[in-house]
């Protein structure tokens, strides 16, 4: 897991500042500080390298552009994930809509039962379990359980009560733990 | 306990679910950024951004929308023309007015005396036919004749030949409406008088004038269905020469004295012949 850390509230504003200077370099260390983990968490939520970059790219020319109104009332990391989580998960839908309007709906329902039907194997069958939760439940899951995120951390940059973080995580779980019913073998021993 | 159990069973296999790369490509993600920003709008730290000039400024839906915009603007301004233009909705401007019309011998109401030396002697037929010097214009009435101070009929100029000199598109397509009544009240009105003065016993004209308002009965009825005859004046009397066009066209060769008779009350009881004079501008070539 990748622990969800920030270099310092006043490295922050160090930094920050160096960038609306006009600080070429200042813009890079600032990529190269959070690139790898807005990256993997776009991955772990797109599961595709091309939107991974797209999302990941997006999320720092956004915040490159508004990088002057950062007031600092969270933590630069905070607020960069927040970008990343708001671009992801807006791109998701688009990509989701665009999807279910190329495939029919009689193939697609086909196609996903032969899936469960032909792939026995857990990981698989995990993964289509996840995919098939909703956002809000799967955001969290991904980020609590998948990548380490604390649910203050989950709170702060999906913006939502810790609170609410948790009962997501729940119903995650709880939903997961029902579609992987028959392999209750498997964690039990 | 079951529940720890699954819950560490859970992160443990869904460490596998859609795995990032061991490598970022942070480099090509770097390239791809800056020339994105360069491309794009170009940055202004302080909350906001700056356009390049000649770039994309508003999105597609606000120029359709600025399109549908002018285009409402312009139906607008079209219909807003054609109402208008349209004789109903010009107060007071009648292409061919008929204010005027009296019984035969009477001084026509509204009409100002254009011949005050002699109209008191005049024929019944040149009572009304005295429009000449009645002009849009009160000045030149009022050189005409002294004691007109009154507006003309209608306020129209009744000389078509003038009418037509000048005026937009929409003013020359009323005159020449009213230019078509006018021949068609002409020509009406030269087969009435035919009709009036033939020989009772004279099968062969009968048969002629009946072909001739057979023609003008058709073209009366056109009248009818056409904006010439919007005007509350001309209406009545296409409907009334309409009525004494069919009794032309009824009369067969053998027709008695008394069917002719029939139709000579009509003319008379409707002042029809007055009326279509009163209608006809002074000048106008009757029945060409």
């Amino acid at each position: 897991m990748v622990a969800y850390e920030s270099p310092g509230l006043v490295n922050d504003i160090e930094l920050i500042t160096r960038v609306v200077a006009g600080d070429a370099a200042a813009e890079r260390e600032l990529y190269e500080t959070y690139v790898d983990r807005i990256y993997r968490l776009t991955f772990r939520l797109a599961g595709d390298d091309e939107l991974a970059r797209d999302y990941t790219q997006a999320t720092f020319i956004r915040a490159f552009e508004k990088i002057g109104s950062f007031r600092g009332e969270s933590s630069l990391s905070t607020w960069l994930h927040s970008i990343g989580m708001s671009v992801t998960l807006n791109g998701l839908r688009k990509t989701k809509r665009q999807r279910s309007r190329e495939a029919p709906i009689e193939e697609g329902s086909t196609a996903a039962f032969a899936r469960a039907e032909a792939e026995p194997d857990l990981k698989e069958r995990l993964a289509r379990a996840i995919d098939s939760l909703a956002d809000k439940y799967r955001t969290v899951f991904v980020m609590h359980d998948v990548e380490g995120y604390t649910h203050e951390e989950i709170s702060g940059t999906l913006n939502i009560p810790v609170g609410t973080s948790k009962s997501h995580l729940f119903q995650a779980r709880s939903k997961l733990r029902v579609m992987l019913a028959d392999f209750a073998p498997e964690w039990v021993s | 306990m079951t529940e720890d159990k699954f819950e560490s069973f859970l992160k443990k296999t869904a460490q596998s679910y859609n795995t990032p790369p061991a490598r970022v490509p942070r480099d090509e993600m770097w390239a791809a950024i800056q020339a994105k920003r360069a491309a794009g709008p170009r940055v202004v730290y302080g909350g906001g951004a700056t356009y390049v000039v000649g770039q994309r400024r508003f999105g597609t839906k606000v120029w359709l929308g600025a399109a549908a915009a002018a285009m409402l603007l312009v139906a607008t301004g079209v219909g807003i023309g054609r109402w208008t233009a349209s004789p109903g909705a010009q107060s007071g401007v009648s292409p061919l007015p008929m204010n005027g019309v009296v019984a035969e011998g009477q001084a026509p109401t509204g009409v100002p005396d254009a011949n005050p030396a002699g109209a008191s002697g005049s024929t019944s037929g040149s009572v009304a036919r005295q429009p000449a010097a009645v002009s849009r214009h009160p000045g030149a009435v009022a050189a005409a004749n002294p004691d007109a101070s009154r507006p003309s009929v209608g306020g129209v100029d009744r000389n078509p030949a003038s009418a037509g000199s000048t005026g937009s598109p929409t003013n020359r397509s009323l005159r020449a409406d009213q230019l078509v009544a006018v021949q068609h009240l002409s020509e009406a009105e030269a087969l009435l008088t035919s009709f009036r003065t033939r020989s009772n016993t004279d099968q062969q004209m009968d048969a002629a004038l009946g072909k001739w308002a057979r023609q003008l009965l058709s073209n009366t009825r056109l009248l009818l269905d056409s904006p010439i005859a919007d005007d509350p004046q001309r209406r009545p009397l296409l409907e009334d020469l309409e009525l004494v066009l069919v009794q032309i066209v009824q009369l067969s060769p053998g027709s008695t004295p008394q069917d002719r008779d029939l139709i000579e009350k009509t003319l008379q009881q409707d002042h029809v012949m007055t009326r279509l004079r009163t209608a006809i501008p002074a000048g106008a070539q009757r029945g060409s």
